[in-house]
């Protein structure tokens, strides 16, 4: 490697900003749990078997396989450091590249499943009466296969041809893409709810419900900005690495991956509770299931929700 | 050198000058970068960055709150025979997509959150008087399917919500305040009738989402 070319150089103005392996075990951990929960109470409620939840049990099986092949890598780090592995042969690289691989994939899967998520919401609002005729379950069965496909071959050109700069455009572009059409999907949803909590109102006796427009603006909100804030760092990483690869300024953003990589995983972790635990159904689910072992437990959580329905009444 | 550096942000590959695979979260660099005479302050980007996110989710919700204000104020007393008549008209509408072999239950609760509720309370204490319900075939739901907004989408969501039994539905109770979940906990109707159809293909699908219940 040539560094002739800077006679001084400080290269440690902005180090690398190292998180400590037990904060990437928890939250990979955490995200385990949720997600394998979720999939679980999918499979087993016969009433969640609607094309909403598969994509949602998508979007979870995903995150799952992000949070354990990061896991994975943190181990062999983990064993690396601590001398246990040798990390000169063949079979490191190719467990490195295969890592590297399901980790693309899982990414990318999240996206496709969060834009699956929206364009279900999508039909199902302005297309209601011809729902279940466009999206049939061998539909959902052929997106969901088409999904995957898709990724897992993204997945391992990625992994292999990374260091092609259109690899990485392909992969910050169709970032954009997913973000551009589902903040459409989202903003158009909400305002055809706008235009009908107005007609509502206009009926006679109705007073106008702010507070419900108020709370869609509210959970739309938290929709886009946890997407925006987990997704974007890391694709602004990607990109400034295809930009600037010198630059003292992108190197100093640069530092900060570890905090990106967190980031897409406290993703994992928030994705749950803005998609699948807010349907009742799959929450009830939850109860049952749990409430088939350990009595506390299921005394805890049945308190829980009758003080919740208290609430409503 | 260049062209040989790989942009590989998952794990380190083999940098020159270190023979031994490095199991680390680093990335392979150019070349050491000079931080001298810099001119802002390093972290300038970072900051940059995140900053500019949080105007952008900020802005992006100030203006979905401005959508939910706008327009609402001139609606609260609309004239009384023109809301008669789009009444009527919709109560007819309703009448004829009504199937009685199609029917759904949803939860009082959940019921009470939903943004239709309320509407298909009126529509129901206006036309019920005069309706008689009558079953019609699948094809008549689709008489109304349209799919242009506006008062079209309106009909097509009262279409479609005619599958529900609506008769569960009727609470007198118009709820104008909501429990500390959002809108977009409406996303289904929980059947009472665990004995529904299963082999029936439409319920399912309606089963689990309300149209309109996602906000």
């Amino acid at each position: 490697m040539e560094n002739s070319t800077h006679v001084t150089v400080n290269t440690t103005d902005c180090e690398v900003v190292e998180i400590p392996h037990e904060i990437f075990f928890a939250i990979a951990m955490v995200s385990l749990t949720e997600n394998l929960l979720v999939v679980v109470a999918v499979i087993k409620n016969k009433n969640l078997h609607s094309p909403m939840y598969c994509f949602i049990c998508s979007l979870s099986i995903f995150n799952m396989t992000a949070s354990v092949s990061k896991t994975w890598e943190n181990i062999m780090i983990v064993f690396s450091k601590m001398g246990h592995l040798y990390s000169r042969g063949e079979l490191a690289m190719k467990m490195d590249d295969v890592m590297d691989a399901l980790v693309c994939m899982s990414f990318l899967g999240s996206i496709f499943s969060l834009l699956a998520i929206a364009v279900d919401r999508y039909i199902t609002i302005f297309h209601a009466l011809r729902y279940h005729t466009i999206m049939t379950m061998k539909r959902v069965a052929a997106i969901l296969a088409g999904i995957w496909t898709f990724c897992a071959a993204s997945g391992v050109l990625m992994a292999i041809f990374s260091h092609y700069t259109i690899i990485m455009t392909c992969f910050i572009v169709l970032f954009l893409i997913s973000l551009a059409l589902i903040m459409f999907l989202y903003v158009h949803m909400f305002l055809l709810a706008r235009t009908h909590a107005r007609k509502i109102a206009s009926l006679p006796g109705n007073t106008v419900h702010q507070k419900h427009n108020m709370k869609g603006a509210i959970t739309l909100a938290i929709l886009f900005g946890v997407f925006i804030a987990c997704w974007s760092p890391f694709f602004f990483h990607l990109f400034l690495i295809m930009i600037c690869p010198l630059n003292p300024y992108c190197e100093c953003y640069r530092s900060l991956f570890q905090v990106n990589v967190i980031l897409l995983m406290c993703n994992s972790v928030i994705d749950p509770f803005i998609y699948a635990f807010r349907s009742v159904e799959l929450r009830s689910t939850f109860r049952k299931m749990f409430c088939c072992s350990g009595d506390i437990f299921c005394h805890a959580i049945q308190c829980l929700q009758l003080n919740s329905n208290i609430r409503l009444l | 050198m260049s062209e040989n550096s790989s942009i590989s942000n998952k794990i380190s590959r083999q940098t020159a000058s270190h023979p031994d695979y490095v199991w680390e979260y680093e990335y392979y660099d150019y070349e050491p970068v000079s931080f001298e005479g810099l001119k802002a302050h390093k972290y300038s980007i970072v900051i940059g960055f995140w900053v500019g996110l949080a105007v952008f989710v900020i802005f992006m919700f100030f203006i979905l709150t401005l959508l939910t204000k706008t327009g609402a104020p001139h609606q609260e007393n609309p004239e009384p025979s023109e809301k008669h008549n789009r009444m009527n008209s919709f109560a007819v509408d309703f009448h004829r997509s009504q199937e009685s072999d199609k029917v759904l239950s949803c939860e009082v609760v959940e019921e009470s959150r939903s943004l239709f509720h309320c509407y298909i309370n009126e529509v129901e204490h206006l036309g019920r008087a005069k309706l008689n319900s009558k079953a019609s075939g699948p094809k008549h739901s689709n008489l109304h399917v349209r799919e242009t907004l506006g008062d079209d989408e309106l009909d097509e969501e009262i279409n479609s919500l005619a599958k529900f039994n609506i008769p569960n539905f009727v609470s007198s109770e118009q709820s104008s305040t909501l429990g500390d979940d959002d809108l977009l906990l409406c996303e289904q109707p929980i059947i009472l009738n665990n004995n529904a159809d299963d082999s029936s293909t439409l319920n399912p699908q309606l089963r689990s989402q309300t149209p309109h219940g996602l906000f």
